[in-house]
Formats: structure tokens, C-alpha cells, sequence
């Protein structure tokens, strides 16, 4: 209808001219890079200075005093224990951030595995885990040779090995690190688009109602046309932003230079995915679908409300339900075929999120594609309606937001 | 009254909100080419009733008829332009921009609309804010542009509600100029107000309601008649002689305001205004001026309203 596609225009028009669109078009890739990088970056978290208190006996101390330095992550020094007031004198260098921590090592660590660590940073994930491999090693390695191993042996059976991994399929020639990095991207991208493009619906209706031109609208077409042309407008609007974030990554990726390709472990983990066709169409489908199925729900919070603050409390039930979808994400990346992976890639409403995760973290037969999606297309027609209700009431009321069951109440009506 | 096939027709619609009846079967009918006024206090149903009108709301009860359909204003809305209440515009758009969209949604054509909104912003002085944005536009400005983006699109009935609340003198003298233009040139006009003055020079038919309900309805003219012909102002020359015996008598007069030399009088149902000047003569008064008055409509409206208040009487009209 002429009317409807007159919504449409004005939405995706205002849209692109205002300067957000622009600023998120140019902020937008650099924001999604920073997430991209981070976590690497983060990771790498320079060398660290600490100390190893010696208390064990054997030759336990210099041996992870030695790793330590080798691991390329430390810069250890070992101390020997036995001399009063060692401990305070290093919490007092922690203190003046001369030394990062130190590591109590007694003859427990053999006997029990017990050992202690005090530092500035004790969360420093990346740092707890090469120190507690480190000294993991150090401390199997020590017990096998007191139960009479041959150290030459030992060595030769602590050889680390490297795991290379292939998927099958679907992702064929992509590195499982590939896979997770592009499953996490579309993961986060997904999330944060979702709920940008749903906002921004709801703040139209919001505009709308609180200026009062709704009342004109209103008396013109059927607020489910209006909300279905704001709905398709905005929509509009983030597909050409993700064109845009598109072909601006082609470009870059195209002219990447030196700062990505380091070959850190960390960076292993988060490597440029190449980005298949199907991939980009999955994305897409499941885009539209996550940003249909939550705007009409953000658009019946719009009309419900009557200023920004009470939208934006009102909003947040909604937005919850796009934080499940996106922890659960992290479910996906795990173990991308079990039970839990494959229920939330059918549900609703996190299947728009799920799913596409799935999709890029492994191979996801056909059929649950299928059925997710016509699970979605389903679901958005319900909530469609209902929100749609809710709108046509709410867009007309002032004063306080209404009850739940009012709420109840204006679906029935 | 031979008067046409009424272009608007309300039967006994009725609309009930959470606790309280906003409109209580009100039915009314207005004539095409009328400008036509809805009156009444604050929170009478007058709102309420344009909205049904409108297609805004659903009435609970009764029917609305537009251009002889039993349809809302929704179905009609190429042929009809509404001025709600309360105002706005989108704060960040374009003048000329938001007057074609909203054109765009009466169903107008694009490029037409531009030619037409262009004209009107000349019209009324506007013509170099076209591309500039509305919240650069001064409040006076802002109505201006939301007056125009109600007769853009060329309406036949024209709904106003509260059109003149909150304009200054200059743009409530622009805005009645182009709706007598409007009348002029063969539209219907109805609006609502409780500015009484403004009904007065403005209507030719109206519709006083209270509570939701109808007190009185019909041409003005009629109205002005029925409820406004006992009324007499006196003036005294010096003299008042027993006056005060004769406004006293309940058989003549139901009310008196009196100054001293000069008096307002309501007589009494039934009374004759000569009765009353033979029993001043006769009382020795010496009159300066005897005047038999058409109340104001504002004093129709209070007498009507004001006891409505306390007891909700209904006055049947015989439209």
C-alpha cells in the first residue's frame, strides 16, 4: 500500500540523513574490530615480573624459576626461602608495582598439589593460566622422577603436542579457530544490531506519540500499517548499514596489514574468518528475523510508555531476553551439538542469535535449518499480533504505563 | 430546517472508559457546507467524540455516518483534515518534508503535495523555512505548519479540535481567515471549543455538550432564540421610582442584577417584556433605555452548564 511504503520512505530517509547513521557507519566497524581484537590484545598482557619463593626441597624451585623465564610471559627470579620477613618484603614491592606476584612454593606442591600465589592482578586470567601450567608441569614432572622416572623420559613424555584442527564439511579448509572467531563475531554482531534497529523502532513510536502527530496517523491508516512501515523502514535502514559495514571490511581486510597477523596463540584464536556466501545469507535471514521479531515487541514497549525514562525501563524485559539469547551464544561456541546448542537454535527467541552461531561454530543439518525457521516465521507472526494489539492501544493512551494485565486486557480487546 | 443530507451523523454513540461514561448516546448531525460547533466545558466528551469520528476510537455504542456511509473517518480520510488537540510535529524533519508526508498519508500524491505545501507555506508567510527543520521554527511558526498539513490535501470536512487554544492574536486571526475561506468555498467545518466568543462569530450550527451528553443542539440562530429571548437591560433617568417592588414580582422577573441606574433582568417563564415596562411606568420610574436582549451565547452556555454541574439536566432541542 501507497501509505505504508509513504512510512517506509520517511523512516529510512530521516534515517540515513541524520549524522548517527553516519557516525555508527564509520564507528560501527571500529567498534566490532576493537571487540574482534580485544580479547587478543588483552590477552598478550606484556611479561610479567614475579618472584618464586623457594621452600621445597629438590630442585623443584629453579626448575619452574626456568620455565618460567622460557615461557616468554615471565620474568621470574627465585628467592630461597628461610629468611624471616621475605613475604613482607615482596608484598611490599607488589605493592609499589615493582613485581606483579609471587609464587610459594613448599614441598605441599608435590606432595598435594598446594602451592600459593599473591599478586597485584590475581584475576589476570591469561596470567594465572600459563603460570598454573607452568607449574603444573613442573610439579608432574617432579613427582614422576621421585617415583623413580627417568628425567630424560619425563622430558620426552612432556613434549607438548599440537593439535590441528579441520572442519568437515560445510567449513571445509576453515581452522576450528576460524570457525569460533566468526561464530563469536556474528554472535556479537547479531546481538548488538538487534537491539540497536530494535531501539530505534521503539524510540520512533515513542517520538510519535509523545509529539501526538500519532493521533493524525491514526486517523489516516491502521496503526498496524503504521507499525509494520516503521518496522520495514528501520530495517531498511540496518540493512544498508551492514552494507555499508561490508563493503567497508572487504576493502580493509583486503589492505590488512602486520598488527593482525602475529603469531600469538591468542591471535590464533581470534584469526579474520573468511566469510562464505550461505554464511552471509544465514546471517542475513536470521537478522531479519531476530530484528522483526524483537522491534515489534520494543515497538509495543514504545507505544506503552509515555516518556524516554519510562521506555527505557519498560524496554528492559525485552532486552533481557536478547542477553539470553547472546550468553547462551556461549553454549553455542562449547559444544555446538548438544542438546542445549540445538534447543536454542530452535526456540525463537534465541534461535535468531543461536542459530547463525551454530551455523558458523559447526554444520548444522538442513532440516533444523528449516525448522527454526519456520519455527521464527511463526513466532514472528504471533508476536507480531500482539505487539501489534498492544500498539494500537497504548499509541493512544497517556499517563501511567499499564498493568499486566491491563496489558492482558488490551491484547483481548 | 430543508437542509441537506447531513454529511456527518452521530446516533447515540456512546463511549465508556475505565469508571466513567466520556460520551453518553449523543447523536448529532451536521449539515454539509455548516460551520459547525462543538462546545463545552473541559472534559465533556468533546475529544472523545472527534476521536470516534476519526476512526481514533470505537464507539461502545451507536454508529458515526460520513458522507452518508456508515464508515469512519479512516475510510474518508483523502476528504477529511484533522487538527488534533494537542500538537506536534517531528522535531528533526524538514518543514516541506513533513507536510508531504503527512500529505502522503492522506493519500495525496507526492509530487502534488510538494507543489501545494509550497504554495501554502507562501500563503502564510512561511516560504523561506520550507527546507529548514521544525524545531527551528518558533512555536507560533509550528502551528502554522500543522494548520497547513490539515488542509493540504483540499478536505471536504475539516475537524478542529480546540483550533484556537494556545495561538496568539495574529495567528488566531490567520487561521480564521482561511477557515472562512474554507466555508467559502463550499468545505464543512467542525469545531470544537469553550471559548464561547469564538463560536459566536464562527458557527452557524453548534452543539452544546456537558458530561457527554447533549444539552442543546442546532442552528444558532434557533438557540439564540429559544434559550436567549428573556433578557432586558434597563437604564434608569434619575428616577427608579418603586422599581424594586416590580423586580421582586416572581411572576415577571426570575432575576435581577441591579446597579442602582441600571439593571439586568431575566423574566420569568411565560412573561411579557411590555408587562414588565407598564409596571415600571406605572411604578413612577423614569426609563433611559428599555432593551429586550439576545443573551450571549456565552450565557446561554453557563445557564445551560452551569446548573448541568449540579443536577446533569438534559435539555431536548427540537433540531
Amino acid at each position: 500500500m501507497r501509505k505504508i511504503w509513504a512510512v517506509v520512505r520517511r523512516e529510512f530517509v530521516e534515517r540515513v540523513r541524520s549524522r548517527w547513521f553516519w557516525i555508527m557507519a564509520l564507528v560501527g566497524p571500529l567498534f566490532f574490530g576493537a571487540v574482534f581484537v580485544l580479547p587478543s590484545v588483552l590477552a598478550r598482557s606484556g611479561v610479567k615480573a614475579v618472584a618464586v619463593i623457594d621452600a621445597a626441597t629438590g630442585s623443584l624451585g629453579e626448575r619452574i624459576t626456568d620455565s618460567l623465564n622460557a615461557s616468554g610471559h615471565f620474568e621470574a627470579v627465585r628467592v630461597p626461602a628461610g629468611r624471616g620477613g621475605v613475604i613482607d618484603s615482596l608484598t611490599a614491592e607488589v605493592e609499589h608495582k615493582r613485581l606483579s606476584g609471587f609464587l610459594i612454593l613448599t614441598d605441599a606442591a608435590v606432595d598435594s598439589g598446594k602451592t600459593e600465589y599473591r599478586g597485584s592482578n590475581i584475576s589476570g586470567f591469561g596470567t594465572i593460566m600459563a603460570l598454573e601450567r607452568v607449574v603444573a608441569e613442573a610439579v608432574s614432572a617432579a613427582r614422576l622422577e621421585r617415583a623413580g622416572v627417568d628425567p630424560r623420559v619425563v622430558a620426552e613424555a612432556r613434549r607438548p603436542i599440537r593439535l590441528k584442527t579441520e572442519a568437515i564439511g560445510r567449513a571445509a579448509g576453515e581452522t576450528a579457530a576460524q570457525s569460533f572467531s566468526l561464530a563469536y563475531f556474528m554472535g556479537i554482531i547479531l546481538y548488538t544490531a538487534i537491539l540497536l534497529y530494535g531501539i530505534n523502532v521503539m524510540s520512533s513510536v515513542l517520538e510519535e506519540k509523545t509529539t501526538r502527530i500519532v493521533e493524525v496517523l491514526v486517523s489516516s491508516l491502521r496503526p498496524f500499517q503504521l507499525m509494520l512501515g516503521k518496522v520495514l523502514g528501520v530495517g531498511a535502514v540496518s540493512i544498508l548499514q551492514f552494507v555499508i559495514w561490508g563493503v567497508g571490511a572487504r576493502v580493509l581486510l583486503a589492505r590488512r596489514t602486520a598488527p593482525l597477523a602475529t603469531g600469538d596463540a591468542a591471535d590464533e584464536l581470534f584469526q579474520v574468518p573468511h566469510v562464505s556466501g550461505s554464511t552471509l545469507a544465514i546471517f542475513m535471514v536470521y537478522f531479519l528475523g531476530g530484528f522483526f521479531l524483537y522491534s515489534s515487541m520494543f515497538a509495543a514497549v514504545g507505544a506503552m510508555s509515555s516518556t524516554e525514562q519510562e521506555a527505557r525501563q519498560a524496554q528492559q524485559p525485552v532486552a533481557w531476553l536478547l542477553v539470553l539469547s547472546f550468553i547462551s551464544m556461549f553454549a553455542m561456541l562449547n559444544d555446538p551439538n548438544s542438546t542445549l546448542a540445538v534447543t536454542l537454535s530452535l526456540v525463537p527467541l534465541s534461535s535468531p542469535i543461536a542459530m547463525p552461531v551454530r551455523w558458523a561454530a559447526g554444520s548444522v543439518p538442513g532440516y533444523e535449518i528449516a525448522l527454526s525457521l519456520v519455527i521464527l516465521l511463526v513466532s514472528i507472526g504471533g508476536v507480531t499480533w500482539i505487539a501489534a494489539r498492544v500498539y494500537r492501544v497504548g499509541i493512544l493512551m497517556t499517563g501511567k504505563r499499564p498493568t499486566l494485565r491491563e496489558l492482558v486486557r488490551w491484547v483481548k480487546a | 430546517m430543508a437542509s441537506p443530507a447531513p454529511l456527518l451523523e452521530l446516533d447515540r454513540v456512546s463511549k465508556r472508559f475505565a469508571g466513567h461514561t466520556a460520551v453518553d448516546e449523543l447523536s448529532l448531525s451536521v449539515p454539509a457546507g455548516a460551520v459547525y460547533g462543538l462546545l463545552g466545558p473541559n472534559g465533556a466528551g468533546k475529544t472523545t467524540t472527534i476521536r470516534m469520528i476519526m476512526d481514533i476510537l470505537q464507539p461502545d455504542a451507536g454508529a458515526v455516518r460520513l458522507f452518508g456511509q456508515p464508515l469512519g473517518g479512516r475510510a474518508h480520510t483523502e476528504r477529511i483534515g484533522y487538527l488534533p488537540e494537542e500538537r506536534g510535529l517531528y522535531r528533526k524533519m524538514r518543514v516541506l518534508d513533513v507536510l508531504v508526508f503527512l500529505a502522503e498519508m492522506k493519500g495525496m500524491d507526492r509530487r502534488l503535495a510538494r507543489v501545494r505545501a509550497a504554495e501554502w507555506l507562501e500563503r502564510l508567510g512561511l516560504a523561506p523555512w520550507g527546507p529548514r527543520r521544525i524545531d527551528e521554527l518558533s512555536k507560533g511558526m509550528q502551528q502554522k505548519v500543522q494548520f497547513i498539513s490539515t488542509v493540504l490535501h483540499d478536505p471536504d470536512l475539516v475537524v478542529l479540535d480546540e483550533p484556537f487554544s494556545g495561538l496568539d492574536p495574529v495567528n488566531t486571526q490567520t487561521m480564521k481567515d482561511v477557515v472562512l475561506d474554507l466555508h467559502r468555498r463550499g468545505k464543512t467545518i467542525l469545531f470544537s471549543t469553550h471559548i464561547m466568543e469564538q463560536a459566536e462569530k464562527l458557527c452557524d450550527q453548534l452543539c452544546i455538550i456537558a458530561r457527554g451528553r447533549k444539552l442543546v443542539d442546532g442552528a444558532l440562530g434557533d438557540i439564540k432564540r429559544t434559550h436567549g429571548g428573556h433578557h432586558v437591560v434597563i437604564g434608569f433617568d434619575g428616577n427608579v421610582g418603586n422599581a424594586a417592588q416590580v423586580f421582586a414580582d416572581k411572576q415577571l422577573v426570575s432575576k435581577v442584577d441591579n446597579y442602582g441606574q441600571y439593571a439586568e433582568l431575566e423574566l420569568a417563564d411565560g412573561a411579557d417584556a411590555q408587562r414588565v415596562l407598564a409596571a415600571l411606568v406605572a411604578s413612577g420610574a423614569r426609563l433611559s433605555r428599555f432593551e429586550l436582549q439576545e443573551a450571549s451565547l456565552h450565557k446561554i452556555f453557563i445557564d445551560l452548564v452551569g446548573p448541568d454541574a449540579a443536577r446533569a439536566e438534559v435539555v431536548q432541542s427540537d433540531a
